[in-house]
């Protein structure tokens, strides 16, 4: 099963890190968006992209808001998507699952985390 | 009789008029008192408007310092991640030469030693990597002191903005915005402990997932 991730992050450096673990993990495909606005562009542009990886803060369209625009949508409204964010606390992890994400990390991660996360969605699917 | 009573009436008067001057002269001094006071107190109130312009006008330069110290880490980041790729490049080619040539020796010592070796440079670069996510998080960090500074500029030009029109506002710009950015956590830390990931992998593990088996079967059987 290939896997086509889309990755959302504001951050340049952090998109960076989260292709190249993505690489480092095994998975080369991979498309980019600066914010979330950008992101569901993309989403309704490429089909092909069956992963969604998102930060929570963005400007213009944050990554739970986000979340909340792909789960609302016919079309792809049923992306798998992990969030990486800063965001630790109790109540922004409860935020995000009541948004529908179907898991979350925290930075800093590592890319046997992102790994793990991955292969849990995927599972769950299987 | 008539003249009596009015001559009584003058006099009384007179007593009010007297009582009054002597009333006045208790007061001067204090009016006096008042009146140095407030020549005492407008150079200290000018000063503390003149320091008030001075910190409302380089808050907006402050802000901007603040963001050019952002841009400066994420530039100097991407090219340490520059860097690390070509390296991790190098590595990788220099792996599978060692493997091939571990293939055609046998079991070398030598060349385990250096697979060895070139496996923990790989993950030391994958920790650089790793490391680097501090920009990131140190950026939200200062783009939350933004979000303060920016606040505290608004209280301030509030105020000025308030004695601009008695014209003692100065060269101040009040009207300075400062950008408009949510996208911050002011709780960002970097910390490498597995506390908050814990927390997550909990209350992930406690969440019912809503995606339906079906609907997921769906969306991968595209590919």
């Amino acid at each position: 099963m290939a896997l086509k991730f889309l990755v959302v992050d504001d951050s340049v450096t952090m998109r960076r890190i989260v292709a190249n673990s993505l690489k480092t993990i095994g998975h080369n495909l991979y498309v980019e968006a600066g914010d979330g606005r950008e992101a569901l562009t993309k989403l309704a542009s490429d089909d092909t992209i069956n992963f969604v990886i998102t930060d929570w803060n963005m400007p213009d369209v944050s990554g739970l808001e986000l979340v909340k625009s792909i789960r609302a949508n016919d079309k792809f409204g049923k992306i798998p998507i992990l969030m990486v964010t800063t965001r630790g606390l109790k109540e922004d992890i409860i935020e995000a699952l009541e948004a529908k994400v179907n898991n979350y990390v925290v930075k800093p991660f590592t890319p046997q985390i992102l790994r793990e996360k991955i292969e849990q969605i995927i599972s769950s699917a299987v | 009789m008539d003249q009596i009573t009015n001559m009584e009436n003058i006099f009384h008067k007179l007593g009010d008029l007297k009582s009054f001057f002597v009333y006045g002269q208790k007061l001067i001094p204090i009016l006096q008192k008042i009146l140095t006071f407030m020549e005492d107190t407008v150079p200290l109130l000018e000063k503390v408007n003149q320091s008030l312009q001075e910190s409302t006008s380089k808050m907006p330069k402050a802000t901007h310092q603040i963001n050019s110290i952002t841009n400066a880490t994420e530039i100097a980041t991407t090219e340490i991640l520059d860097i690390v790729d070509g390296m991790t490049l190098d590595i990788q080619s220099m792996q599978s030469k060692l493997e091939s040539l571990k293939s055609r020796t046998g079991e070398d010592e030598d060349v385990k030693s250096l697979l060895k070796m070139v496996e923990s440079i790989s993950n030391g670069m994958m920790n650089i990597t790793i490391s680097l996510q501090v920009q990131d998080i140190t950026a939200q960090q200062l783009s939350s002191v933004n979000h303060l500074i920016s606040s505290i500029q608004e209280k301030l030009a509030g105020l000025i903005f308030e004695v601009k029109d008695k014209d003692i506002s100065g060269g101040v710009d009040v009207d300075y915005q400062f950008p408009k950015n949510g996208s911050f956590n002011a709780d960002a830390r970097y910390e490498k402990n597995t506390g908050s990931q814990k927390l997550a992998d909990s209350l992930v593990s406690e969440n019912i997932n809503n995606t339906s088996q079906e609907e997921i079967d769906k969306l991968f059987a595209k590919q």
